[in-house]
């Protein structure tokens, strides 16, 4: 048994957080005032390889592997979540297509993914209880020549930003969920019609909106996978997206350890660094503690992705784990810095914020704990 | 189109030393490796001229164990093949026995147009590496470069020295150290990491340079390393005016003589 990384994986993680620190460290702050959607960044991403990390080598790209691509967003995430939000909902767009996708749907639209001249979303949310449910349910509709969608997506990622989405409409509004397949809209397809850009509590720059669809024709050719596969599909990619979100979250929360660190050691009171004080090195031992545990946890799971293996349960486990104690963090985080750490001039609001989007945002329909416990009997 | 040769140190990253605070002595258990920040620099511009020029750019490195760590890393970033030396004698090596190895095996593996290195290691700094490879392999040595360019088999470049700047040229096989502000190593992509476990690197055994026992004997030795921390005194002026705190500073900074 070998918890180490393998050099490979290593270098790419070094090579991430040399990136963060050159294009992410300078822009964090500004991002998170101004939400503007970082497009600088996200070509400096592509120059780089990172929206194609999982893709293989035949449509451009690094083929790197899900445990690289998880260090990869950790390392993003210590200086910008929003960014790594970004990179995430386009790669499981990217992996949806590159899992379920004809070998033309691939041809067509993977090699511009990995290069980053076309960004993806994820369109599986709905105002409804569950996709497919209620009067703003995205209804396909079969046609002689493909499909119609109408209705709404919601809190749809990189919308507005993006040039192609996996969108996820039911064939049978009476069936719901259950009828719910899945589709490759283009951006700029008639009737696609991307609302205001939500205001959200964090992860400012990583554009969210619903996307109204009107009438819109799809070929035959836009079905991904089979009709009625959708629930699969996007259980599956979810579960994928929330090992990847666990590694955004891990790296939001050692960020907030790190930060906290530095700060008790020259914060002085009584004499001494706070550091020094039992109460503070409990709050710091247990967020490192915390951190750590997630980190194995969510690189166990990620070999399982890689190596093909069921990794759903560990998954649940890792997500579980995080919802938990994610904030936890940063409120202990921002214990340790006092007044200090509330303040705006601190990174750790942010850090909270960002924390709160990745747990709240990306969370799927089912509760993580079902599974975990389903497994158990 | 040139031949360069870079000469690197695997170095352990001072970002991961603790000092403790007992004895201030260095803990460096949990230190990571890294390619000396002044050798990414000689790196990058060998790469950078050969994209630029044509050419072939391979790397060097004489390490402990440990230099093996580095292979890939120093692949990533544009060498076509690294050669490396590991050898127990690198832990306590000062720059005479560094030059010394780096010469032998450059002498094994031919002729290089241009040899780069950094201007200092991250850990030692002797700034000695560069100067004593030219003296031993009797080829001129360009020093504190922070510009360099080639034209056919002239080397031109610019030295930063103290308080001008000199443009120099050479002909023929240069030595040549470099300063960080020549260029802004890249952070190699993911493919470019990938590909370097495709690229060739070869092991370099010392027995087989031909050195004697004492030219892996080190001149300076290392006696101890220690951390420096800086010392808060805690002095505190309670007198009741600030005219008067404000003074006794003065008073106090002058008497370190800080004003």
């Amino acid at each position: 048994m070998n918890f180490e990384l393998t050099e490979e994986q290593q270098l790419i993680g070094q090579s991430a957080r040399d990136f963060a620190k050159e294009y992410l460290e300078p822009i964090a702050v500004e991002l998170d005032h101004t939400g503007e959607f970082p497009k600088k960044v996200v070509a400096a991403l592509a120059k780089h390889d990172f929206l194609g990390l999982l893709l293989p080598g035949t449509v451009g790209g690094a083929e790197a592997g899900f445990v690289s691509y998880v260090e990869v967003i950790e390392n993003l995430s210590r200086y910008s979540a929003a960014v790594a939000s970004i990179v995430n909902n386009h790669t499981i767009a990217a992996y949806a297509i590159q899992n379920w996708g004809t070998a033309d749907q691939k041809k067509e639209y993977l090699p511009g993914m990995a290069k980053g001249d076309t960004l993806g979303g994820f369109a599986i949310f709905e105002h409804g209880p569950t996709p497919g449910v209620g009067p703003d349910a995205l209804v396909a509709t079969k046609h002689d020549v493909g499909y119609v969608l109408n209705g709404k997506k919601a809190f749809v990622r990189n919308a507005g930003e993006a040039g192609v989405y996996i969108v996820f409409a039911t064939m049978d509004p009476a069936a719901g969920a259950k009828a719910l397949t899945a589709f490759i809209v283009k951006a700029d397809a008639v009737g696609v019609k991307v609302g205001e850009k939500l205001e959200t509590m964090g992860l400012k720059g990583c554009p969210v909106a619903d996307i109204t669809f009107e009438n819109v024709v799809l070929a035959e050719t836009a079905l991904l996978g089979a009709v009625n596969q959708g629930v699969a599909i996007s259980a599956q990619a979810l579960a994928v997206a929330s090992v990847a979100e666990a590694a955004q979250t891990v790296g939001i929360g050692q960020a907030a350890v790190e930060h906290a660190a530095a700060y008790a050691k020259q914060r002085v009171q009584f004499g001494k660094p706070v550091a020094v004080l039992q109460a503070i090195q409990t709050l710091l031992a247990e967020v490192a503690t915390d951190c750590h545990l997630a980190r194995l946890g969510l690189q166990n799971a990620a070999l399982l992705i890689e190596e093909g293996k069921p990794f759903e349960v560990e998954a649940a486990m890792i997500k579980s784990f995080l919802v938990r104690l994610g904030s936890k963090m940063l409120l202990d985080t921002c214990q340790v810095e006092g007044g200090f750490g509330y303040s705006e001039t601190m990174p750790l609001p942010r850090l909270f914020r960002d924390i709160a989007g990745t747990n709240l945002l990306d969370a799927p329909g089912d509760f993580p704990e079902k599974l975990i416990a389903a497994s158990i009997a | 189109m040139p031949k360069c040769l870079v000469c690197y140190k695997w170095t352990l990253d001072e970002q991961d030393i603790k000092i403790r605070p007992e004895d201030l002595s260095l803990d460096s258990s949990r230190a990571k490796g890294k390619i000396s920040d002044f050798d990414r620099n000689a790196i990058e511009e060998a790469a950078l001229l050969v994209e630029k020029n044509g050419g072939a750019v391979d790397a060097l490195s004489y390490g402990t164990a440990t230099v093996k760590q580095s292979l890939k890393d120093a692949l990533s970033r544009g060498p076509e093949k690294v050669f490396w030396v590991a050898d127990a004698s690198a832990e306590n090596a000062d720059a005479y026995v560094t030059a010394n190895v780096l010469a032998a095996a450059i002498r094994k593996l031919g002729q290089y147009d241009m040899i780069l290195c950094g201007e200092g290691s991250s850990d030692l700094f002797n700034q000695q590496t560069a100067q004593r490879l030219a003296a031993l392999l009797g080829l001129p040595c360009l020093s504190f470069v922070q510009k360099l360019s080639v034209e056919g088999d002239v080397v031109k470049a610019t030295r930063k020295l103290e308080d001008c700047q000199e443009d120099v040229t050479v002909k023929g096989p240069v030595v040549i150290s470099v300063l960080s502000e020549i260029n802004k190593p890249r952070i190699p992509t993911m493919r470019q990491v990938l590909g370097a476990a495709k690229k060739p690197n070869e092991e370099i055994k010392i027995a087989d340079l031909g050195l004697k026992p004492e030219a892996l004997e080190p001149k300076a030795v290392r006696k101890s390393v220690k951390g420096f921390v800086m010392q808060r005194k805690n002095v505190i002026y309670k007198e009741s005016s600030a005219a008067d705190n404000v003074a006794k500073l003065k008073a106090s900074l002058a008497s370190e003589g800080l004003c």
